[in-house]
């Protein structure tokens, strides 16, 4: 028996609100017409009088029911049953249901099983039954809304700012269950993106989902995924992660056994005082420093990593006033041009030292890394332009000529639209010439952004500074690339001379790269020497100036002005 | 013909049956009418006495809810007892309760003229 009391929506007014359709199950004929009665003025009732047609009006309507009353006393099935079927189904799993009951073990039974709300038999009055009605609709509806942002659509993990909301949840619950903040990153993501396309990488994705879900879900943990190949998961703490990781491991790679690697960071049994977005932020920095490892996989923050964060934040927070203080101090280390038997002071490099009142000198090891991630290091930049152009400006007038002096010109530099502008009104506000300022911009600046970064050092090189590639040797510009690109000094990368000096074998390569620069016809700077037998080998080799210890270290400007002294003593200095 | 002064008479809560009905006076007649000619009743002394308890609670259970909801309470309560002796599968004398019950129902068909 199917009793359909339809709304002619054809002669709704457009705009008016649809009604929201109600499928009563229920083979009782007195029962089923009160409900109708009761709710019919409000909502379109499907009635159907035993289970097959229940099932049958499921699944073709599914999407559009709103409610089913489930009586449980069918002819043909249990109500239970059917209710069970209905939430095993992903189809009408979401479809909220009340149970006509009034057997009180069964109202617990059908609870249990996914029911939302029962009504009792004898009905209640029929204004209880219909406010019972709306408010079922209305919540399933928020319920569902809130479905659609609590879930990440592609591997149906939370989303993010569920995540957090549910890991505060669970510690509110479980304040004394030793917890654990992990992040899961994929190494080298994009690469299985580009070299496998985007259906492949997202199927690695879901069955990372799938895996860390298999994994922590039984000992309630949670999970989400943070970004695209980022996974955060909170649970009880675990000493030991390597089984953890070799699951999801052998999950994302499926057949292709070896091609993925995931990375994992462990903020383990963080004081629940701790913000949830910190420990996870902690975990970040402990897989961060297992990038590149083929071998560590795991990595646990630790007190380290602690001490580091807040050594970071304290510089960060002191940047401003240390830029105000001038606790910045420019430092210079020479040039030398090694073609002549004696060599010849070029020019030097201006490097940056933080002299902290309370920490002394700080490594540029350390904080230039740390502002080239939060932008700072633009700031910094033009901090030690500006000193280094008053420097040059100051030997100017005190000794009529010096030597160039160049500056770090960052990545992110490179990317301001006003950069040409600034670095011009420096050097002319400053009355210099623009050979007098050299400019060093590192090789992978300009594989990451070619083109726009090309034209710029065009424009700069037009005007007239001069343009030192500097770590040549660390990048992966290709030959090619290079032959086009506007380049006046090769700067040979500190780090290559150390490692072919180290490993005697590789003075192949660097021979290889002297002669790259003889080609392209411009001079090169080896940077990083430091002792007497590297600089023979240089000098042999072709190679036109050095820099390094082995010469002298980085100087106050005071220190410097005995190199320009002994320089301006000598007939012909050179220059570059 | 049934109407609301004989179900009153007869013991039914009129007022509760009727506001379940929506106070819709042909409605809650119309509804009873249907309940007391249920077959159920007939088929529920035929389970009785066939000693078919299962049966017997299925329709008990369902003429339970029929007779609750429209407040026929004289047929209620045995009704009632009735399931919860069939759901225990109680020892009863199950035929002389569901002709007890089939009698009182029948104070209704008979009034019903």
């Amino acid at each position: 028996m199917n009793v359909t009391i339809p709304t002619n929506e054809m002669q709704k007014k457009p705009g008016s609100e649809r009604k929201r359709k109600i499928l009563i199950v229920e083979d009782e004929f007195v029962n089923r017409e009160i409900l109708i009665a009761i709710l019919d003025a409000e909502y379109e009732i499907i009635a159907v009088g035993s289970g097959a047609e229940a099932e049958a009006s499921l699944l073709s309507l599914s999407r559009k029911i709103s409610l089913v009353l489930l009586d449980l006393n069918l002819p043909d099935r249990h109500g239970l049953d059917i209710l069970r079927e209905m939430k095993e189904n992903p189809l009408t799993a979401k479809i909220p249901v009340i149970v006509l009951t009034s057997d009180k073990e069964a109202e617990v039974e059908s609870l249990n099983i996914g029911a939302i709300d029962f009504i009792p038999k004898p009905y209640p009055i029929p204004k209880v039954v219909q406010a019972r009605v709306k408010r079922t609709i209305e919540l399933s509806e928020d319920r569902d809304l809130i479905r659609e942002t609590e879930y990440d659509h592609l591997t149906g993990l939370y989303t993010r700012e569920y995540f957090y909301r549910y890991a505060e949840q669970y510690d509110v619950f479980h304040p004394d269950v030793p917890t654990d903040a992990l992040v899961l990153d994929v190494n080298r993501f994009k690469m299985i993106n580009e070299r496998f396309g985007k259906q492949y990488a997202d199927q690695v994705l879901i069955r990372i989902g799938q895996a860390i879900v298999a994994s922590v879900g039984e000992a309630g943990g949670i999970a989400c995924r943070r970004s695209a190949d980022t996974f955060l998961v909170y649970c009880p703490h675990l000493t030991d992660y390597h089984a953890f990781l070799d699951a999801i491991i052998a999950a994302a790679c499926g057949d292709d056994k070896g091609r993925i690697r995931i990375r994992l960071g462990v903020s383990a049994k963080t004081e629940k005082t701790v913000e949830m977005q910190t420990r996870f932020d902690r975990a970040k920095i402990a897989a961060d420093t297992v990038r590149g490892s083929f071998t560590d996989c795991i990595a646990f923050y630790d007190n380290a990593m602690h001490e580091k964060e807040i050594y970071d934040e304290r510089l960060l927070d002191e940047f401003p006033r240390a830029i105000a203080e001038k606790q910045f101090a420019v430092y210079f280390q020479p040039k030398f041009d090694v073609r002549p038997d004696t060599p010849v002071l070029c020019g030097s490099e201006a490097l940056v030292r933080w002299i902290h009142p309370e920490l002394g000198m700080i490594s540029p090891g350390v904080f230039i890394p740390l502002f080239e991630n939060n932008g700072l290091i633009r700031m910094l930049d033009r901090y030690v332009w500006r000193e280094t152009v008053s420097q040059i400006a100051a030997w100017k007038k005190q000794f009529g000529r010096t030597v160039p002096v160049s500056v770090n010109v960052s990545r992110i530099d490179m990317l301001d639209p006003d950069l040409v502008e600034t670095l011009r009104d420096l050097v002319i506000n400053g009355g210099l010439d623009f050979s007098d300022l050299h400019l060093e911009i590192t090789e992978s600046a300009y594989t990451e952004n070619a083109r726009q970064i090309i034209d710029t050092v065009n424009q700069l090189q037009k005007i007239g500074f001069v343009i030192e590639m500097d770590d040549f040797g660390s990048g992966y510009s290709s030959l090619n690339m290079i032959a086009t690109l506007p380049i006046d000094v090769l700067k040979l990368d500190m780090v290559f001379i150390r490692s072919v000096f180290r490993e005697n074998g590789n003075l192949r390569m660097l021979k290889v790269i002297v002669e790259i620069a003889e080609t392209l016809s411009v001079p090169m700077i080896a940077e990083g020497v430091e002792t007497a037998e590297q600089l023979n080998t240089l000098r042999e080799m072709g190679c036109d100036m050095v820099q390094g210890y082995y010469f002298s270290a980085p100087k106050p400007a005071a220190d410097f002005e005995k190199f320009i002294r002994e320089w301006l003593q000598i007939k012909e200095p050179m220059s570059i | 013909m049934l109407t609301l002064e004989k179900l009153r008479a007869f013991g039914a809560n009129v007022d509760e049956g009727m506001q379940r009905c929506i106070n819709n006076e042909s409605f809650y007649l119309m509804l009873t009418e249907k309940a007391i000619r249920d077959p159920g009743f007939e088929k529920l002394l035929e389970a009785a006495e066939n000693g078919d308890l299962d049966r017997g609670f299925e329709l008990s259970h369902a003429l339970k809810g029929v007779t609750a909801n429209l407040a026929l309470t004289p047929l209620f309560a045995p009704i009632a007892e009735l399931t919860e002796l069939f759901r225990n599968k109680a020892d009863a004398d199950y035929v002389s309760l569901v002709k007890a019950i089939l009698a009182k129902r029948d104070e209704l068909t008979a009034s019903e003229g």
